[in-house]
């Protein structure tokens, strides 16, 4: 509801001053007045987004995508549009700018990422939303504002995670996160993008790859339609748009740098938060193949072991709880005073009935960990084993 | 409606007293009682087929499963939902619900216009069924107030329908 009241404002505003075409934002770029608002209710909208707990803090991470995309765009654009590229801890595959250059990217989409090519495919893309003024040029060009209203609302139906991100966001954030933009639109920010990316030294060979990932996360997540990158064109199009385009401007030049090993390294830590992520929302397949990839960077972390055989327990298919053990006593075999596996492990035993099993089990959890959160849980269990 | 006095369920599972002055939301999938509003304290009593999907998170309730482990479903459930702002658990603790082993959860979150509320979850899987009545309300001055009421209302709920499972 609030979300229609704004598009409705904003239609409005922009009723009376219709231009026909807007210019990408150049070094003599000047807002125009409704541009003003869009960036003023923008800042509202980040203000509450900033202040609710979802935003991924962690420094370290948040200046390396800031330095990215630094990379991508020239002095006078970086002067006029100050981008900052912030992380929502969100396990689903997404990512959405503001008209004033804030970028959110969610930590499920990060996660999924091979390198920095990937990385800057989609920093170009969503940056080009913004140089090239979508969400303005999106109100300007509405000529029948009703039926694009009816448009917003049928697309929300049938896209996971769509409702809460309308329930959290306003209109200049829900424009570009779940609605998407036009197909000229998104064509536009794929192709400028992908100029982004060469400009940047990057391999633009890596672009329909991020697609590539989106396409499967469909398919696993039987999504109907991604709301990451609007819903048009198709994803299957736009990869195809991709390979297009880098066989007759890119055939037989040198490529650029992809920048595997410092993204990972980069990387590592928001892949096992977000494993953590895609196990709260029962997202099992993604949370396994998130732990998998971690470890591959980080093959000794007991957290990560831990959080395989937590995904096996609560998958509870067949032979899951002998994976699950033995992913625990893994974990327990690098460090021995993880209390975590040990609770994990006794709650096991003691839904198999070995009571004596369960029970040192989780003695031992309670002598690592005797202020746990879950201490009364664990007292019953004890009495009852006993 | 005026709710005041006992009240059974439309399929006879749950019964319970609504305190005198609270308003009844007539929903045959969930009771919803509430003295000044919605927005400022509710009672809500929930039943649900195990097998029933929730809205935020894909897992699923699973026969036999603990009261700790059905805790943490619905914790999943909570913190997925992206419109609750830092959200926080209180309490996590095993409880007792009309003489059955379930879950007691306090919580604290905020909506996106800041606003703060507390919850107080009582959960139990009976069979292929799973129970709650939760408490909620606006933090500030509401919460406390009506908290007594709610622990009369919770004393009085009774689950019947637990001998047909």
């Amino acid at each position: 509801m609030r979300y229609l009241f704004l598009v409705l404002i904003l239609c409005s505003l922009t009723a009376g001053c219709l231009t026909t075409s807007l210019a990408p934002v150049t070094k003599d770029f000047r807002l125009e007045y409704d541009e003003k608002r869009l960036w003023q209710r923008s800042k509202e909208e980040q203000s509450v987004l900033n202040n609710s707990g979802l935003v991924y803090r962690d420094n370290e991470l948040e200046d390396y995508l800031n330095k990215i995309a630094r990379k991508l765009q020239p002095p006078e654009i970086l002067a006029r549009i100050p981008f900052r590229i912030m992380v929502i801890k969100n396990p689903y595959l997404n990512a959405f700018a503001f008209p004033n250059g804030v970028i959110y990217i969610h930590t499920g989409i990060l996660a999924r990422m091979d390198n920095e090519a990937q990385l800057a495919t989609l920093l170009g893309h969503e940056m080009t939303h913004c140089t090239h003024r979508h969400a303005l040029r999106a109100f300007h060009n509405r000529k029948d504002k009703a039926a694009d209203l009816a448009t917003v609302q049928e697309n929300q139906i049938g896209c996971d995670g769509a409702v809460d991100l309308l329930a959290l966001l306003g209109s200049t954030g829900c424009m570009a996160a779940v609605t998407g933009y036009s197909r000229e639109f998104e064509t536009e920010a794929d192709m400028v993008g992908i100029r982004l990316v060469v400009r940047g030294g990057y391999d633009p060979n890596e672009a329909p790859k991020l697609f590539e990932h989106l396409t499967q996360e469909l398919a696993e997540e039987n999504i109907r339609e991604p709301f990451f990158f609007g819903t048009h064109p198709k994803l299957r199009d736009r990869i195809e748009n991709y390979r297009n385009f880098l066989d007759t401007r890119y055939q037989g030049k040198k490529t650029g740098t992809k920048n595997t090993q410092v993204f990972l390294t980069k990387l590592h830590k928001v892949m096992l938060d977000n494993a953590f992520l895609d196990l709260k929302a029962g997202r099992f397949y993604s949370a396994q193949r998130g732990a998998k990839k971690y470890l591959r960077i980080k093959p000794n972390d007991p957290r990560a072991y831990y959080l395989l055989g937590e995904i096996s327990r609560q998958m509870k298919k067949q032979n899951d709880t002998d994976r699950a053990k033995a992913y625990y006593k893994k974990a327990l075999s690098i460090e021995p005073s993880y209390p975590d596996p040990l609770r994990a492990i006794g709650l096991l035993y003691y839904k198999e009935g070995k009571k004596t099993l369960a029970k040192r089990s989780f003695e031992s959890y309670l002598s690592l960990s005797p202020y746990a959160p879950d201490k009364a849980y664990i007292k019953q269990y004890l009495a009852q084993c006993n | 409606m005026q709710g005041k006095g006992f009240y059974e369920s439309p399929k006879h599972s749950f019964t319970l007293d609504i305190p005198q002055k609270w308003m009844r939301l007539n929903i045959d999938k969930y009771l919803l009682i509430s003295r000044d509003g919605p927005f400022l304290q509710y009672v809500l009593v929930q039943e649900r087929h195990i097998d029933q999907p929730f809205r935020h998170t894909k897992k699923r309730f699973q026969r036999g499963m603990l009261p700790q482990e059905a805790a943490e479903v619905i914790l999943d459930e909570i913190s997925s939902d992206q419109s609750v702002f830092n959200f926080s658990v209180i309490e996590n603790i095993p409880a007792t619900i009309n003489r059955y082993e379930g879950f007691r959860i306090v919580f604290k979150y905020r909506n996106k216009d800041g606003l703060g509320f507390k919850t107080i979850y009582y959960g139990v899987i009976m069979g292929e069924r799973f129970y709650s009545i939760r408490y909620n309300a606006a933090e500030r001055y509401y919460f406390e107030k009506d908290l007594k009421t709610f622990e009369r209302v919770l004393n009085s709920f009774t689950i019947t329908g637990a001998q047909a499972v």
